[in-house]
């Protein structure tokens, strides 16, 4: 081997950085991120608009879980590629209107893939796996749709490197099963199975030709995402790198394990020893993350689990705001993300839209908190 | 498959009266007078089934399910796919990912695990799911209408699709898995097209039953058809052919208004029957636990809209 040099991602303290320093070290343009957190909960919104402030276009997003982070981003016009499961803002809209106007104008080009086949994707990518197995999207158009391959994205450059190193190869691939469907339930236990579903088709499986030809159960692979960042947020980061997240992981770990760095947005620093003290709630080992930063509340205007509420009032504002002119929109995105993220928390809760209560800034934040026995806000209004 | 419901009201989750009064008088509502969005949510729990494990997608059957755990399905388990395995849902969520949702559940943990642990290991015996377009067989269109392709993988000259919708989410993998599917949706003739451009999900035989397009034949190994819960009518699988048929029909919609919304020749189902208008217990419940803050009951449809002008 050659002289050893100290990774990265051993380096301790020193991974403690600015929130615009992060950024910068680790995001350029056409940097391959993937996003975590679940359209309202635990999103790095912080980080996404550190990324507006910079203004680090041509990003290739990869993601699932919802598309809050994306729709600021399209909003910002700072986006070229998405690799996804679902582009809706769940309940407050059908489907987010800048991302959607992005790929119908020709401005963003879109891989789909199911939730399920995403997330056996970022398990592959967890696990270092070449591919994991997927039982569903069978029969629908998924099987013959593959944008970045008619991209020409996909395989090897004539010097045998991949045209683009998180793209790969092949959208999935079919194989036919050599366990014959023996693991698939309800299994032919003595008395049959106790699990829950009644319906087993396999005999009928079995008959089929489609997609190789030849009789027999079928599974489609799919490959591993590797994305060069990933960006998460989490309520307690040691300060080497031990990360807890509490509430839905969504798919944070995954995520987080499969890119080559991760930045992750803490609510609190603490001492690794106060996390060590349980070490089996904590999430995601120490060496996969490169970057902590601290930003309370960093996780406004969505929701994050045990600390605060999402902001009920501003999205309902923001999902008709959007709808505006495609220039308009983006003057309003990159106007409302100010300066510097403390200017922003100061300034920007309550601001600019109604509310009961009429608070701004920090006392707007302090309204959110949520109720511990709950995880979020009882009783928060959400008016229509 | 036998199935077991809850009918007795007088199990469901109680709510006074009284206080239901004076919520719908300050609301300037009906107490006996039920919208679409109420009468959807209620036809939606009304398929459930007891002791089912219900995989609910996100939008409308966020509350659809809840309706159900309140009345006709109290011991039901409700999964939601960021990681959720059956909450007592207090305050309805507007994400299947967020803490409301989350909200006293058994176990919580990632979106792949949810889809491994309960759907594909084998406890995922009713989906229920949102979609744009549904065609003859039960397949969904939640992806894009006029052409799948972003612009540079296309080759039309168009910019993109024209209509780009959510995308599947997790509703083609609960399509696949479920025993039995349900979808809620408004109906439009061009929502209800004999083949859909583009399949998201099966939630029904996929095909002609017993032929290669059955969904068998591609490969899926459960699934035994769906209830289309529409603003007009329920839609069901007819167990012999797999096509959708009309199973029953709401109180005040004529026949051909159905007909006239889907654009195959509509057949009737051996068994239909009129549908029982929504009681005044299922619409005290639906605004009084499921939504008092009129999130997803407040909301109108087109033909509401054309119906107030």
């Amino acid at each position: 081997m050659a002289e050893a040099t100290i990774p990265t991602f051993m380096r301790g303290k020193d991974k403690i950085m600015s929130l615009s320093d992060a950024v910068k070290t680790f995001i350029k343009p056409g940097t391959c991120i993937c996003p975590g957190g679940f359209s309202y909960t635990k999103k790095p919104f912080a980080l996404a608009r550190e990324v507006i402030r910079q203004d680090i276009g041509n990003l290739f997003i990869t993601m699932n879980g919802g598309a809050s982070i994306c729709e600021f981003w399209c909003a910002a016009g700072l986006v070229k590629l998405l690799d996804t499961t679902y582009i809706g803002l769940e309940g407050i809209q059908p489907v987010a209107y800048s991302v959607r106007r992005s790929i119908q104008d020709g401005t963003v080009d879109v891989e789909d893939y199911s939730n399920y086949g995403f997330g056996l994707r970022t398990v592959a990518g967890r696990y270092g796996w070449p591919f994991a197995p997927l039982m569903s999207e069978f029969g629908t158009s998924f099987m013959d749709h593959d944008t970045f391959g008619k991209m020409g994205l996909r395989g090897k450059k004539a010097d045998g490197s991949w045209i683009h190193p998180s793209i790969a190869p092949a959208r999935a691939a079919v194989i036919e099963d050599p366990f014959d469907g023996w693991g698939l339930r309800p299994h032919a236990f003595e008395g049959g199975d106790a699990t829950s579903n009644q319906t087993n088709f396999l005999d009928q499986v079995r008959e089929s030709t489609a997609y190789t030809g030849n009789k027999g159960v079928k599974c489609i692979l799919v490959p591993p995402i590797l994305p060069e960042v990933t960006i998460i947020l989490a309520q307690r980061v040691g300060e080497k790198g031990t990360t807890r997240i509490e509430g839905i992981w969504g798919p944070d770990n995954e995520q987080a394990i499969s890119a080559k760095n991760c930045i992750v947005q803490a609510e609190k620093i603490v001492t690794e020893e106060e996390l060590r003290a349980q070490p089996y709630s904590n999430t995601i080992a120490m060496q996969y993350i490169d970057a902590i930063v601290q930003v309370p509340y960093g996780g406004f205007p969505g929701q994050v689990p045990y600390y605060y509420d999402y902001d009920w009032d501003f999205w309902r504002a923001y999902t008709q705001i959007n709808r505006k002119d495609k220039a308009e929109v983006n003057k309003y995105i990159r106007d409302w993300v100010m300066e510097d993220e403390w200017t922003f928390l100061a300034t920007r809760p309550g601001d600019g839209y109604p509310t009961i209560t009429g608070t701004k800034g920090l006392e707007r934040l302090f309204e959110l908190r949520a109720d511990a026995l709950y995880g979020y806000r009882p009783g928060l209004a959400r008016p229509l | 498959m036998s199935v077991i419901r809850q009918s007795d009201p007088k199990a469901w989750t109680a709510v006074d009266d009284t206080e239901y009064e004076a919520y719908c008088k300050e609301r300037g509502i009906d107490p006996e007078e039920y919208t679409t969005m109420e009468l959807l949510c209620i036809a939606a729990a009304r398929q459930t089934y007891d002791f089912s494990f219900i995989f609910a997608g996100t939008g409308l059957p966020m509350i659809g399910c809840m309706m159900a755990q309140h009345t006709y399905a109290p011991n039901a388990l409700i999964i939601m796919e960021a990681g959720i395995l059956d909450p007592k849902l207090l305050e309805v969520p507007i994400s299947v990912s967020e803490a409301r949702g989350g909200y006293m559940c058994s176990t919580l943990s990632n979106m792949a695990d949810t889809f491994g642990t309960f759907a594909q290991r084998g406890f995922c015996t009713f989906g229920m799911l949102g979609g744009a377009e549904c065609d003859k067989y039960g397949n969904l269109n939640s992806t894009a209408m006029g052409g799948y392709y972003s612009k540079s993988a296309r080759d039309d000259g168009k910019t993109g699709p024209a209509v780009r919708f959510a995308g599947s989410g997790g509703a083609n993998n609960i399509a696949s898995y479920a025993d039995v599917g349900l979808a809620m949706m408004v109906q439009e003739k061009r929502r209800f097209p004999e083949v859909n451009e583009y399949v998201t999900s099966c939630t029904g035989s996929r095909g002609p039953l017993g032929s290669d397009e059955d969904r068998y034949h591609k490969g899926l190994f459960r699934g035994s058809g769906t209830t289309i819960v529409s603003d007009l009518c329920i839609f069901r699988s007819s167990p012999e052919t797999g096509e959708l048929q009309m199973a029953e029909i709401y109180p005040g919609v004529e026949e051909q208004l159905v007909r006239d919304n889907v654009s195959w020749e509509l057949q009737t189902a051996k068994d239909f029957k009129p549908f029982a208008a929504p009681a005044y217990e299922e619409i005290k419940i639906a605004r009084m636990v499921c939504d008092p803050n009129r999130i997803y009951l407040g909301r109108k449809t087109k033909r509401e809209l054309a119906a107030e002008k």
